[in-house]
């Protein structure tokens, strides 16, 4: 019951959190040069026909007008109409979100299964050679960045191997895996020496020498009693990291022609998309508040007391 | 249970994930091609960029062929015959019958009628100068009418254009693109004509079967053509927002055209040029790339500083050093291949010292000339080199040009503030016509270009050429004029005009580019094999 309350003030409390988003994003918007108008009718476009689609737009609005407007309709459902594509913007993000969904999905499991295997691995061998690859490989994803990743696995196993498409979705489950992995690998570097660095910590405590005179295996003590103390600060790190999977994601999607969010804000931001632009902010903050929330609540699954605490 | 909830939720991702589109069917032939953006809308009305929809799902009044020396000729599409009026004002044409939209409406003179005043009454259109020429547009465009009084249909196909002015080159223009005849049934029936398949007809030779927003477009023949079969049965056209990945699809055969636009001179070079040289089909972006001096501007209204600038710039080093060499350098604004293009004007000589020498007889100081050179930041890497060879060149003669760097939209609403002192631009031909350029930058309409060009003498000139019947004078008057503006004035400096160059498949047999080089060209000029 605690935690269920705990959950609702999680939620109510980002609620603020979301106008804030919305309202920064906004003025960020509006200090910039540039008419969405303009970008989208390029040379030709005339005063009176740029002042008809204003008004019609409701960019001739001061903006606490026009943001008003937005706001009280975000609790209607309704986001507004993206001046480029001139469609809702509710249609245009049901479309494209599930694509950045799927991407950022199979990344956090690419990130964090691999991440905290490695991490373990390099825990329970430390100082040895699987020690030392592990963290080589962490780092090498660390240090090398995204679109690096993503053209060399693109090359490898794409043109050279052939063993995945090169682009495009139309390849089902198959299209996801490079792009997730050049995504997904910088956040398992990180997860991974999170992970070894925890454990080794916990792997000191007397509960786990109690565990080993009871006569687990190293490898059993760690997985059923050190790992679940250590991996408490590496949910939050995980949390933490859906925000950065889904910036990554810009650059993975258009490498890999992948018709996400990402590439829908990079157009929203170049046309001064306003609405557009916000709708995709406001759907990014909600998934990164909604990870923070799932975050909260498997502290309490890994640690009871958390919870009680609360 | 929470076992069991997860296990479904995992089933369900991956399940979506692998949905996979049906394939191509046996025998048939697919052209496969690719975009670095996806288009906006397939309404002409509304759009100066996405061309590949009415390019190739509409038919207009007038095409462009291309020769097999390259030259262009104009020919009649929709029209059978045509005859224009002693004055110049009014032109007769009679419209080719049997023709049918792919939804099976027959077109005629009241659809082209309809396209005319579309063009000037839909909200948001961006594509009327053509249709804005007909006596009585502005009427229309005001509102005080919903007729277009210059157009009268005779019959179901003949019709009389009247324009508000003489216009010779009135032909060329109704073969650009966004004279795209559209059905007035459909246009009137539909909420936003244009934005979905199954509304977007047209009487060309293929149909929009499929369109998934920047992941690809499908095209199919239109059973109801009613000129020739094109050979390819299906076009997809995917968006790939990268060039490389592009450069990979083409190497591994998943592309059998490939646009070499937006690739590096490098991989150009290193493997389009050596490995598939034989399978290169080039062609140029008839119009010329130009660099714009604001005669607002403090320095740049001095011609002796515009003329200096053109003597600093080593034109032939820009286009070999960031264009692999591939393109041929300009010396006026009607380029190689528009029609009445001057080979014989007066060429613009690199002459540093000579630049230097003039500046200082005008009285400048070195490093006292300073303005800002913008820069539209969509324009890719090579223009941003381009910026900075130019800059460079004119530090070497004292001249203090600051790179500022917008983004495409910043960009547009500065130049349109009519105060922007300098930029490169380059402008791509939408009809063959000199009047196309000249009138669109040296015209007493001009507007919004940062030119701000004045001599007041040379643009009533531009105004009045195209009311010249003659051909032959016509274009001796635009040349003249293209003489005046270029060396008399300095007003420009032409740069140059870039080859585009395309890259052939296995699968297909040849192919023919757009005539002016656009990105978007006809498929029916495509043989598979």
């Amino acid at each position: 019951m605690s935690t269920l309350k705990s959950i609702l003030r999680r939620v109510l409390s980002s609620i603020p959190v979301l106008i804030g988003v919305v309202l920064v994003i906004y003025l960020i918007l509006r200090i910039l040069p540039g008419n969405a108008i303009l970008t989208m009718m390029g040379e030709h476009a005339r005063e009176e026909v740029v002042a008809q689609l204003s008004a019609e737009l409701g960019l001739d609005k001061p903006w606490y007008v026009q943001f008003w407007v937005y706001i009280s309709g975000l609790f209607t459902g309704d986001m507004g109409t993206s001046i480029k594509y001139h469609k809702p913007v509710s249609e245009l993000l049901a479309v494209y979100f599930p694509v950045t969904v799927k991407l950022s999905c199979l990344a956090a499991l690419v990130a964090w299964v691999i991440g905290i295997l490695c991490g373990a691995v390099s825990a329970m061998r430390k100082d040895k050679l699987a020690d030392r690859l592990g963290m080589g490989f962490s780092l090498l994803g660390i240090s090398v960045p995204v679109f690096m990743t993503a053209m060399v696995l693109q090359y490898l196993f794409a043109y050279k191997l052939k063993w995945f498409p090169l682009q495009g979705t139309k390849d089902g489950l198959a299209s996801y895996v490079l792009p997730a992995i050049a995504l997904g690998w910088s956040s398992a570097g990180s997860v991974a020496r999170l992970t070894r660095s925890t454990l080794l910590e916990v792997m000191g405590a007397d509960f786990i020498d109690t565990a080993r005179s009871k006569g687990r295996s190293v490898s059993g003590a760690v997985a059923f009693h050190a790992l679940r103390n250590a991996l408490i600060p590496v949910v939050t790190v995980m949390a933490i990291q859906i925000s950065s999977l889904l910036s990554g994601a810009v650059i993975t999607e258009t490498i890999f022609s992948l018709p996400g969010i990402g590439r829908l804000c990079i157009d929203a931001i170049s046309g001064r998309d306003i609405p557009l632009l916000q709708g995709s902010v406001v759907f990014a903050t909600v998934l990164v508040i909604a990870g923070n929330l799932v975050a909260d609540c498997l502290y309490s699954v890994l640690d009871p007391r958390i919870g009680k605490e609360s | 249970m929470r076992k069991h909830l997860a296990v479904l939720l995992a089933a369900a991702l991956f399940l979506s994930l692998a949905a996979v589109p049906a394939s191509a069917a046996e025998g048939e032939k697919v052209l496969r091609l690719a975009s670095e953006s996806d288009i906006l809308t397939m309404d002409v009305a509304l759009t100066t960029d996405d061309y590949f929809i009415p390019h190739n799902v509409f038919d207009r009044l007038f095409e462009i062929k291309v020769q097999p020396d390259g030259s262009t000729d104009i020919v009649p599409s929709l029209v059978e015959d045509y005859s224009v009026s002693e004055d110049g004002l009014t032109y007769t044409f009679r419209l080719v019958e049997g023709v049918t939209f792919s939804n099976g409406n027959p077109l005629t003179a009241e659809d082209v009628k309809y396209t005319f005043e579309r063009l000037l009454t839909v909200p948001g259109g961006c594509n009327y100068d053509i249709a804005q020429e007909v006596d009585g547009a502005d009427a229309l465009l005001n509102g005080e009418t919903d007729d277009l009084a210059g157009i009268t249909v005779n019959g179901d196909y003949e019709l009389s254009v009247t324009l508000a002015a003489p216009n010779a080159g009135y032909i060329a223009e109704l073969t650009s693109p966004a004279m795209s005849v559209v059905d007035k049934e459909t246009c009137q029936s539909v909420a936003a004509f244009g934005m979905e398949c199954a509304d977007t007809i047209g009487s060309g030779p293929y149909v929009v079967s499929e369109w998934v927003p920047n992941d690809h477009f499908t095209l199919e023949r239109n059973e109801n053509y009613w000129g020739q079969v094109p050979d390819a049965d299906r076009v997809i056209m995917s968006v790939v927002p990268d060039p490389n990945t592009q450069n990979l699809m083409f190497q591994s055969g998943e592309l059998d055209i490939i646009d070499l636009d937006a690739l590096d001179s490098s991989i150009i070079d290193s493997v389009y040029k050596t490995t598939y040289a034989d399978s290169i089909v080039p062609g140029y972006r008839v119009g010329v790339t130009f660099m714009s001096m604001n005669e607002n501007n403090e320095y740049l209204s001095d011609v002796n500083v515009r003329r200096a600038i053109q003597m600093s710039i080593d034109r032939q080093g820009l286009l070999d050093n960031f264009y692999g060499g591939d393109g041929i350098i300009e010396n006026g604004m009607i380029a190689t291949g528009v029609w009445g293009h001057n080979d014989d004007l007066t060429p613009i000589v690199y002459d540093p010292e000579g630049a230097k020498a003039l500046l200082a007889e005008a009285g400048y100081e070195p490093g006292e000339i300073s303005f800002e050179f913008s820069l539209d930041s969509s324009g890719g890497a090579a223009t941003q080199m381009v910026y900075q060879q130019i800059a460079q060149d004119l530090a070497e003669v004292g001249i203090d040009a600051q790179i500022r760097s917008y983004d495409e939209s910043a960009w547009l609403d500065f130049r349109r503030t009519e105060e922007m002192p300098a930029f490169v631009g380059t402008w791509t031909m939408d009809y063959n016509d000199p009047a196309n350029i000249l009138a669109t930058f040296f015209s007493n309409s001009t507007s919004g270009r940062s030119l701000n060009y004045a001599d007041q003498a040379v643009k009533d000139r531009v105004d009045a050429a195209s009311a010249i019947i003659d051909d032959d004078e016509r274009m001796a008057e635009y040349q003249a004029i293209e003489e005046a503006i270029v060396v008399e004035d300095a007003a420009v400096v032409p740069l140059y005009e870039r080859a585009h160059l395309f890259c052939i498949g296995e699968n297909v047999a040849s192919f023919v580019p757009h005539w002016a080089g656009f990105s978007n060209f006809f498929v029916r000029d495509v043989e598979m094999k």
